[in-house]
């Protein structure tokens, strides 16, 4: 085999570090027999090494691959989608493992290695899992790097070093590139996650299902307020409008169940400055996005549905960033349609009796729909209702009844389902929204940190000339929810988080991790908003901000100037030149004499001695006979006397040496013999 | 009819004008010297094939991130590339501020490997590595630089015909350290080996040399007298050692003959008469290592050149030089 083709054995332990290393991360989603190949393939390797096993052959390779294939799509149940084109991926980079066994293969294998990485980030862009992945990437440069050190045949961990120090001078010709290559929509569609959970609300809601959500600390969303932060009991974040009620169900209206000249939202007539704000979502697979009411986004991609929601066109698969503006109290749907009253009125036919009965009498006894609303709010505020995280099941026929006059104890989804079906029990349009309620202020960067427990459902009620009007009836149950959060509301309970005894949040009370926990999610905010949700628009922002007029010429400057104060420093370490032994001041005194007799043309030949030199420059420059001997005499002398132990008698003459080397100067004019001959 | 002629000629021959130019142009930048210390002026850099096909794995990573829409990917796809742009001031450094020293070729025979003998040397404390060396007929040879300052690099090569053979432009390349770019020099290190001519065995020496000045004889039949037995030296024939005492046990004792002083051979240009050139100098070759294997004295006497007679190594070579030099022009140390 050709010399330059062989692999040393440093290289291929450090493949063996990245080849467990890629695949970490995507453990988790692999199935468990892809992780066995890992295993397989480094040992079959390694036996092959040490000459116990040879390389497979092409049936086997074949019968490898075939299985495989058969397993992803066992495993997956189809090859499309991100996860099993991962996994295929995954597993063909472990058996190209099994296989290598020249340079060339090393490269397929360390390049696929690369692509890895990549395909890590379609997952999660998450701080933690970028920092990861660069020491996956140093990992695999060094692999690289091992790859091109012939005769290294023990594991080395100063590779690393070299690898390191590329990369680092990298970084910022890579952050320079970063910020000003332009960004522009997809060329073709990709294939997408298939197998994800989906996370947050769904676009249904069974009584039970918020208090299940609010189990989980996970971060729903961050927001950043242009100006002031509203106050708490303000932020309701409306996600989704329930607007159908079948079989004890609340559910979204689709977009092919509006007719279609009721599609598009109204226009909704704002006044004064808007509140902006902009919110970066974590992935939740659905298309939802939140905001306060009444929100209007400008953000290209995300949509406004007919019932004033935010939505975007596909699946938050990574975090999203989006903006928007709302304003106080504008009439929303001033006029409702015949249709729209009739959907929002809409009861299933039968169930409930009691319910529908006292919602007459409660409406007959009132003026007005305003009247009747507070009446309701009134009775929940009144009478021994409950706002409890463990309600108990509720199943079977006439659950609002049950829930009314017997459990009487609920969460949020109780009280907003029980409300909104009384107003339309009693004719008056009104849905049931959820989203969140809340969230947490973090006082490092000023953002509004919304959870999963702050999940909340509240109601919406369609008065004349008012539009729609929102009003949370667990408000009037336990006032403490909506002005405070959650945990203050279940303090009593001690339900807050309570299948979840590790999560950061239920350390809120110790200051120190509570300041970590903080700081660590400002962190996440800045990357989440400078990183990940750069784009297009963020970086028009940034260069006008830095150039004031974008032009070629700035763009061309900032580039090459950059890379010029990178690339320049660089290439300075890199050819410096230096000495390979440090020269002791005796050598360096020699050389600069030996420097001044070559300038009259008589060089020294490499590897002639001192006393040789001198005799041939005494030959050449009688009349400096005596200067050349006292300097070659002390020269030497230092040089080859050094075993003694150095002391003053060395510093005497050194500085005896360099004074007569000062003093040395020939004349120039005086070409020595030797130099005619030469020419 | 002429016209189309020549300019066809002249088409064909652009690839052989170009691969003259690049030659003179080559030989004109990096000039032939026994010691060449590699700079910018000597250095050429290009993306290897690993490059490019990095190149095209960025391009797919590219795509990806435009298509996932994926700033991270988009992150890691630059930085790769600019790993790529750092790259070739890794590589770069890697050759520049060597030295390459010709030290020595040994003579050979036509058809046998002389062994050509260089030195890399470093000129600051770096790590240097995979460096490549080959002439284009050559073995070939990889050195790291890394605890040494200098190491030596024997490379072999078939030389062929009779007179000073050059090896070429020795090519010294380095993909190190991440192989994507290739950094290489051509350098001519004016190391020529000595090629002896075709030893061509005659059955007798034809005739008897006669006219020489001192009246010696040149006519050698048989053997030399057995004279006794010496201990083994280094440097005796292992021919002449006696194996059988050495199977006996009495130790490594070589068989000494006389050879007397006025038995002293001339091997003569004419001994010859109408053989050509190249065989009479093969002839010529083949006594001398006869005569050198006997350790019997002879010389030498070409049109212009006498060489008194005598023996040893140093005098076979000296002899065996003129006979490889004979008539040909250039004659180096």
């Amino acid at each position: 085999m050709n010399i330059l083709q062989q692999v040393p054995r440093n290289a291929l332990v450090w493949m063996v570090i990245c080849l467990f290393a890629l695949v970490a991360p995507h453990a988790g989603r692999l199935p468990v027999w892809v992780l066995a190949v890992y295993v397989l393939a480094v040992i079959w390797r390694l036996q092959v090494h040490r000459g116990r096993w040879s390389f497979p052959g092409r049936a086997v390779k074949v019968a490898l691959i075939v299985s495989s294939c058969a397993g992803i799509y066992a495993s997956y149940g189809s090859f499309i989608g991100l996860e099993p084109t991962v996994a295929l991926l995954l597993t063909a980079f472990a058996f190209k493992f099994i296989e290598l066994s020249r340079r060339k293969d090393a490269y397929v294998l360390l390049f696929l290695g690369y692509f890895i990485c990549i395909t890590e980030f379609l997952f999660s862009q998450d701080l933690l899992i970028t920092l990861y992945s660069l020491l996956n990437v140093t990992l695999i440069t060094t692999a690289l790097v091992a790859l091109h050190q012939p005769g290294e045949h023990q594991f080395n961990r100063g590779t690393i070093r070299l690898a390191s120090v590329m990369l680092l001078q990298a970084l910022p010709l890579m952050v320079v590139l970063f910020f000003l290559f332009p960004r522009f929509g997809p060329l073709w569609t990709v294939p997408v996650k298939s197998h994800a959970g989906k996370t947050g609300m769904s676009d249904f809601m069974k009584p039970g299902d918020v208090a299940s959500l609010s189990q989980s600390d996970e971060v729903a969303f961050r927001v950043k307020f242009d100006g002031k932060i509203p106050a708490k009991s303000e932020l309701y974040w409306r996600g989704l409008v329930f607007s159908r009620l079948e079989q004890g169900t609340w559910s979204v209206l689709g977009y092919y169940d509006v007719p279609i000249k009721e599609r598009r939202a109204n226009e909704v007539p704002t006044q004064g400055e808007p509140l902006s704000y902009s919110i970066i979502m974590e992935p939740t697979q659905q298309n939802w996005l939140y905001g306060l009411h009444y929100a209007h986004s400008n953000t290209p991609g995300v949509m406004h549905t007919s019932d004033y929601r935010l939505f975007s066109p596909g699946p938050v698969q990574v975090e999203y960033m989006y903006r928007a503006n709302t304003w106080n109290g504008p009439v929303v749907e001033a006029e409702l349609s015949d249709w729209r009253r009739k959907i929002e009125t809409k009861l299933p036919p039968a169930g409930n009796p009691k319910t529908r009965q006292l919602s007459k009498e409660l409406r007959a006894s009132a003026t007005s729909d305003e009247a009747y609303i507070d009446l309701v709010l009134d009775k929940f505020n009144r009478e021994p209702y409950v706002y409890t995280l463990r309600p108990g099941t509720l199943s079977g026929r006439d659950t609002i009844d049950r829930f009314m006059y017997q459990t009487r104890r609920g969460f949020c989804e109780h009280y907003a389902s029980a409300f909104v079906f009384m107003m339309r029990a009693a004719g008056v349009p009104a849905r049931v929204v959820a989203g969140y309620q809340g969230g947490e202020t973090n006082p490092v960067n000023k953002t509004v940190i919304v959870h999963q427990f702050d999940a909340h459902a509240w109601a919406e009620v369609w008065i004349e000339n008012k539009g729609w009007i929102r009003t949370d009836p667990t408000a009037a149950v336990s006032p403490l929810r909506v002005e405070l959060g959650l945990e203050e509301a279940m303090v009593a309970e001690g339900s807050f988080l309570a299948a979840n005894p590790l999560s950061p949040m239920r350390y809120r009370s110790i200051p120190l991790l509570n300041l970590i926990r903080l700081r660590y999610d400002a962190l996440t905010y800045r990357w989440q908003s400078w990183v990940v949700g750069f784009n297009s628009h963020r970086q028009l922002d940034l260069l006008r901000s830095f150039f004031g007029e974008i032009s070629a010429r700035s763009f061309a400057t900032a580039f090459i100037g950059s890379w010029a104060l990178v690339l320049i420093p660089v290439a300075i370490s890199l050819f410096r030149r230096r000495d390979t032994f440090p020269v002791s001041p005796a050598d360096r005194h020699y050389r600069m004499f030996c420097d001044r007799v070559a300038l009259l043309g008589l060089k020294r030949q490499p590897g002639e001695a001192p006393g040789q030199f001198a005799l041939r420059a005494v030959a050449a420059l009688p009349e400096s006979s005596d200067q050349l001997w006292q300097i070659t005499n002390l020269y030497n002398e230092l040089a080859y006397e050094d075993a003694n132990p150095p002391g003053e008698r060395s510093a005497e003459v050194l500085q005896k040496f360099c004074r007569a080397v000062a003093r040395f100067k020939p004349d120039r004019r005086r070409r020595p013999e030797e130099d005619r001959v030469i020419i | 009819m002429v016209n189309s002629v020549t300019s066809i000629a002249g088409l064909r021959s652009i690839p052989d004008r170009l691969r003259g130019r690049f030659r003179e142009w080559v030989n004109r930048r990096i000039p032939a010297a026994r010691e060449i210390t590699l700079d910018q002026r000597r250095i050429f850099i290009f993306p290897s094939r690993v490059g490019l096909f990095f190149g095209l794995c960025l391009l797919v990573m590219l795509i990806a991130a435009i298509n996932f829409e994926n700033n991270l990917s988009y992150g890691l796809t630059f930085w790769l590339a600019t790993l790529f742009v750092v790259a070739v001031l890794h590589t770069y450094a890697n050759l520049s501020g060597l030295t390459i020293r010709a030290l020595r070729a040994q003579p050979a025979f036509p058809g046998q490997q002389s062994e050509f003998h260089l030195m890399i040397e470093r000129s600051k404390q770096r790590e240097h590595f995979a460096l490549y060396l080959k002439w284009p007929d050559s073995s070939e040879s990889l050195v790291n630089l890394v605890d040494e300052d200098r190491v030596v690099v024997q490379l072999h090569m078939a030389v062929d015909k009779r007179g000073w053979f050059s090896p070429g432009r020795l090519l010294l390349e380095s993909t190190y350290p991440l192989g994507l770019l290739r950094c290489w020099t051509w350098i001519d290190l004016d190391l020529h080996a000595l090629v002896y001519p075709r030893p061509l065995p005659s059955t007798d020496l034809p005739g008897l040399a006669t006219g020489t000045p001192d009246g010696a004889a040149a006519l050698v039949v048989g053997h030399d007298d057995f004279y006794g037995f010496r201990a083994y030296r280094k440097g005796d024939s292992l021919r002449q050692v006696h194996w059988k005492g050495v199977a006996k046990g009495q130790g490594v004792l070589t068989k000494h003959y006389t050879a007397y002083a006025d038995r002293s051979v001339w091997l003569d240009w004419d001994l010859f008469p109408g053989a050509g050139t190249e065989q009479r100098l093969s002839h010529l070759c083949y006594w001398v290592l006869e005569f050198d294997g006997r350790r019997e004295e002879y010389g030498l006497r070409l049109p212009n050149v006498v060489i008194q007679p005598s023996v040893g190594g140093k005098h076979r070579d000296r002899v065996l030089k003129e006979l490889a030099l004979y008539g040909k022009e250039g004659r180096k140390g």
